[in-house]
This record gives structure tokens, C-alpha cells and sequence, in this order.
């Protein structure tokens, strides 16, 4: 046999791919500086996490851009194609996690001096690890090309659900025994929603990653709902 | 019609179809084409092997692999061309509607009629573009009352009909590549075939002259079954409903090449998702 044909187009491949893991690296540093930011009631580093946001969105419509290329002049094929189109969507979910790190920054300077309680600055805490461990794990999955890994991220992101519940549960308790401010009791449900909207996105990325390995697209939660719906109510 | 002639009717069942002494070993199936454990031989030397393909009805079924992978061999096998290369040899077997091909009792010139080609080369006759149409019906002995009618018919679906009505008896030799290749559609299909093998047809035209070729696939689909062979992965891509991958085997001990079925799939599958990883390295230009 020939050797490998097509050697410049599957390096672009390959340098998008990378420019895709650097940009997935870049999303997931946010999430934790963003927390800290919270935590630590550093405006600074929250200013400086919304004006980041403009250099990544740079970078996201790069790769866009970059992809977009290779489709058009290079009528990309199997492997090749399943790797464009799911890194054209992943790029769009990383791009949407990082302004959700800048929702929770400037969440971080609309409340700048509040006091948060112990107990939900534990849970803020937990949900950032759990945020940039499915995001890492996404990453992980893109680089290695592991499927499997790729689908186990939707039952990982369990847990970061269920800590947002808890935080909101947490949110009540305190209430009733100290008032909370609006402010900053509006932009803490927020932010926990925010992490819990990056896992979201951990997880789609992952369904990508999964795509990639199987060619299957990945089956919309709405399919299950609706096959629960006429087995309830048969026509 | 002699009883060595193959009768194929529209939705066939195989005890109608079936010539006197034609032993048929398979129930009717709705493949136009079959071929089942068909294995090509020039001489003692083994060209393709293993090939098992149905080809259904009013499909378009394309065939691609790197040179020398056996595809143009198979496809001449679909209509016993490759009876005319000496030393060529065919076992297993190949089915059209259910009717071994290849049994004695078979008439090769008919399977042909039935079966038409059209060849990577437009090779027209240097005749007119009418005597071109006619040449086979007459040879068959169509009445000539007809011949007016078939050739407006016949050039109408090779959608070459509104371009040279007006010059109907000149040379055809005188029309471009692509309508010289239109002209040889044309041609096989006054023959009334039900099945058109192609050979490459467009890889001697010039990108507007394939896409005119492949739009008039699009519409042949309706009333014929097409097996086309391509070294142009977009042009499968573009127009077939299924793909067969063929690529070649070496012998390490002879150094003969062996062309061999990889994989036969839907195109998109083959071409998005495909199950072999000869077949991905392939379309993705990744060899070895």
C-alpha cells in the first residue's frame, strides 16, 4: 500500500484539534479562577476573567474558521469528518462555558464585599471542582479519541446537579434563619446554575467525543421522554 | 425469442422468467443484480475474490477502490464482458433477476441487450448521431416504423434530445465529450436494458459535462438500475445509493494482487461512518 495521502490536510486536522484542547484548557482555568474570584471577593481577577473572554472568543472563531476551511476545500471523509463536524460543535459549547465563567465573575463583582455563608461557600466550592473535572474529563476524551469516556460524562454530571439542588435546598435553610440580602441571594442561585450549565456542557461535549468513535448521533434526551410518554398514554 | 434468450420482466418471479433447462438454485430475490462468492480469474491468476453484492432495483450502486482492486473486472462480470478477454475465467455466480448469468444456457448477446454499458471513453460509432441510436434495434430487427420514436425517446433521457434535434443526421463524432457520452447512454438505452453498468463515465469529461452526466443518473434511476465504477470518492458520494469498497490484497509469497470486496454498505455509511478500517483509511486518503 501507498503511504498516507493527504498528509497536509491531516495535519490542519491535527492543529485544529490541538487549537481545540488549548482552547478547552483555557475554558476550564476560567471556571476555576472565576470561583476563586468569588471566593475571595477579587474583583481584579474577575475584571480580569470578562476581558479574557474576548481573547477566547477570538480563539473559538479561529477554529471555527479553521474547520469551516478544511470542509470546503477539502471534502473531508469518515474519521475525518465525524472529527470536523463534532469539533465545530464542541467549540461552541467550550466558547458558551467560558461566558458562563464570566457570568459567574461578574456575578463575583455585582456581590464584591457580601458576606456568603460557610455552608454555601463549601457547596460553591464542590460545584467548581465537579465543573472543571467533567470539563477535563471532556477534554480528555477529545484528546484520547475515548468514546466511552466521552458517554460516561452525562451520569458523572449526577453529582454536580445534585449539588446545585442542594445548594438552592441550602439557600432556603439559611433564609429562615437569617434573612438574606436580594442581591446577593439573586446572584448566588445564578451562579449555581451557571456551574451547573457548564456541566451541561461537559456533557454534550462528551455525546461529541462519543460521536466521533461511533458515528451515531447522539440520541436527544427528548427521545426518552417522549418513548416514556406513550408507553404511559398509549394512543 | 429463442428459449436461449433471458426474458426479464418488470417484477419478476423466477419460474416465469426462467428459460427451459435453466436450473435456478435461489428463490426470487429483489435484487436486479446479484453476485454471490464470485471469484474472476485471468488464467491462473486470481484477480478478485469473494465478492457477494446485491444490487437492488432503481438503485444507483457505485463501486471505488485504488487501482488494480478488481472494480471495472466485477462490473464487466455483471454483463459477461469479460467473456471477450481470453483466459478470462468466472466461478460462483452472478444472478440477474434470480438467473444464473453464467450457465450455457444463457445467451451472453441478450444478457448485454439487458444489461447495457457505457464505457469511460464515449466511443460512438462514426456514424450519425440517428445511426447511432438505431444501430442495435436494427440489428435486433426492430421494425424501422419504430426507429423514429425510439431515437427521439432515447435521446430525450440521456437529456441530449433539445441540443442536437436539429442535426439528427450528422456525424456524432462531430458532438463534444459530454454529449458524445450522453450519445452512448442514449445508445444503450434504445436497446431497452433494465440495467446500465458504467465504466468511469466521466473521467474523461470536464467538470459541467459530469455534473450534466450525473444529474441525468438522478433521473435514470426512475426507470433504469445503475452500477457505476469511479475513481472520484465525491462523484460516489454525490451520486450513489450504496457503495462497495474494493481494495487489493497482496500475496506475500507470489506478489500476486488479489482485489477483494471490503465493504457494502449504504453511502452514506460508507461514507460518514464506515464499519472497516481499510474502508476509513481509504476515503480518508490514509494508507497502510
Amino acid at each position: 500500500m501507498a503511504d498516507e495521502l493527504r498528509k497536509g490536510f491531516h495535519r490542519d486536522l491535527e492543529t485544529i484539534r490541538r487549537d481545540l484542547v488549548r482552547l478547552a484548557a483555557l475554558t476550564t482555568e476560567m471556571v476555576t479562577r472565576a470561583t476563586d474570584a468569588l471566593l475571595d471577593g477579587d474583583a481584579v481577577t474577575a475584571q480580569m476573567i470578562i476581558d479574557g473572554d474576548d481573547v477566547l472568543d477570538v480563539r473559538s472563531l479561529e477554529i471555527e474558521h479553521a474547520c469551516f476551511r478544511l470542509l470546503a476545500l477539502q471534502a473531508p471523509m469518515a474519521a475525518d469528518l465525524r472529527v470536523l463536524a463534532a469539533t465545530m460543535r464542541i467549540n461552541g459549547y467550550l466558547e458558551r462555558a467560558a461566558d458562563l465563567a464570566v457570568n459567574i465573575a461578574k456575578g463575583a463583582m455585582r456581590i464584591q464585599g457580601a458576606d456568603i455563608p460557610a455552608r454555601l461557600r463549601g457547596i460553591i466550592a464542590l460545584m467548581s471542582d465537579e465543573a472543571v473535572r467533567l470539563l477535563r474529563t471532556a477534554t480528555d476524551a477529545y484528546l484520547d479519541g475515548d468514546g466511552a469516556l466521552g458517554a460516561a460524562i452525562e451520569d458523572m454530571d449526577n453529582h454536580l446537579d445534585q449539588l446545585q439542588r442542594d445548594f438552592i435546598e441550602a439557600m432556603f435553610a439559611l433564609h429562615e434563619t437569617a434573612a438574606m440580602a436580594v442581591q446577593p441571594a439573586v446572584q448566588l442561585a445564578l451562579i449555581s446554575r451557571y456551574y451547573e450549565r457548564i456541566g451541561d456542557h461537559a456533557v454534550s461535549i462528551g455525546e461529541r467525543v462519543a460521536f466521533i468513535e461511533t458515528g451515531l448521533p447522539a440520541e436527544p434526551p427528548a427521545a426518552e421522554r417522549i418513548r416514556r410518554r406513550r408507553a404511559a398514554h398509549p394512543a | 425469442m429463442s428459449t436461449e434468450q433471458v426474458r426479464a420482466p418488470q417484477r419478476p418471479t423466477v419460474s416465469r422468467t426462467q428459460p427451459e433447462g435453466v436450473v435456478t438454485e435461489t428463490p426470487a430475490s429483489p435484487a436486479v443484480l446479484q453476485a454471490d462468492d464470485l471469484h474472476v480469474y485471468y488464467g491462473e491468476f486470481l484477480a478478485v475474490k469473494d465478492v457477494d453484492l446485491d444490487v437492488p432495483p432503481h438503485e444507483i450502486v457505485a463501486m471505488i477502490g485504488p487501482s488494480g482492486c478488481g472494480k471495472s473486472t466485477v462490473l464487466r462480470c455483471l454483463n459477461r464482458m469479460n467473456d471477450l478477454i481470453e483466459g478470462c475465467r468466472v466461478t460462483g455466480a452472478v444472478r440477474y433477476h434470480g438467473i444464473d448469468l453464467y450457465q450455457p444456457a444463457v445467451n451472453p448477446v441478450e444478457v448485454r441487450r439487458r444489461i447495457g454499458m457505457v464505457f469511460q471513453k464515449p466511443n460512438p460509432f462514426p456514424k450519425s448521431i440517428y445511426e447511432n441510436i438505431v444501430f442495435g434495434p436494427r440489428i435486433s430487427g426492430m421494425p424501422k416504423a419504430g426507429f423514429e420514436e425510439l431515437v427521439e425517446t432515447s435521446l430525450r433521457k440521456a437529456a441530449l434530445w433539445d441540443e442536437v434535434k436539429d442535426r439528427l443526421k450528422s456525424s456524432a463524432l462531430g458532438l463534444s465529450g459530454g454529449q458524445q457520452q450522453r450519445l452512448c447512454i442514449a445508445r444503450a438505452i434504445a436497446s431497452n436494458p433494465d440495467v446500465l453498468l458504467m465504466d468511469e463515465p466521466c473521467s474523461a469529461l470536464d467538470p459541467i459535462a459530469t455534473g450534466r452526466i450525473e444529474d441525468l443518473m438522478h433521473e435514470l434511476k426512475a426507470d433504469y438500475t445503475i452500477v457505476i465504477v469511479t475513481h472520484n470518492m465525491q462523484q460516489a458520494a454525490r451520486v450513489s445509493d450504496k457503495t462497495a469498497f474494493f481494495t487489493v490484497e497482496v500475496n506475500p509469497d507470489s506478489d500476486r494482487r488479489t482485489g477483494v470486496l471490503v465493504e457494502y454498505d449504504d453511502t452514506e455509511k460508507i461514507f460518514s461512518a464506515p464499519a472497516d478500517q481499510r474502508t476509513e483509511n481509504y476515503v480518508t486518503g490514509r494508507f497502510g
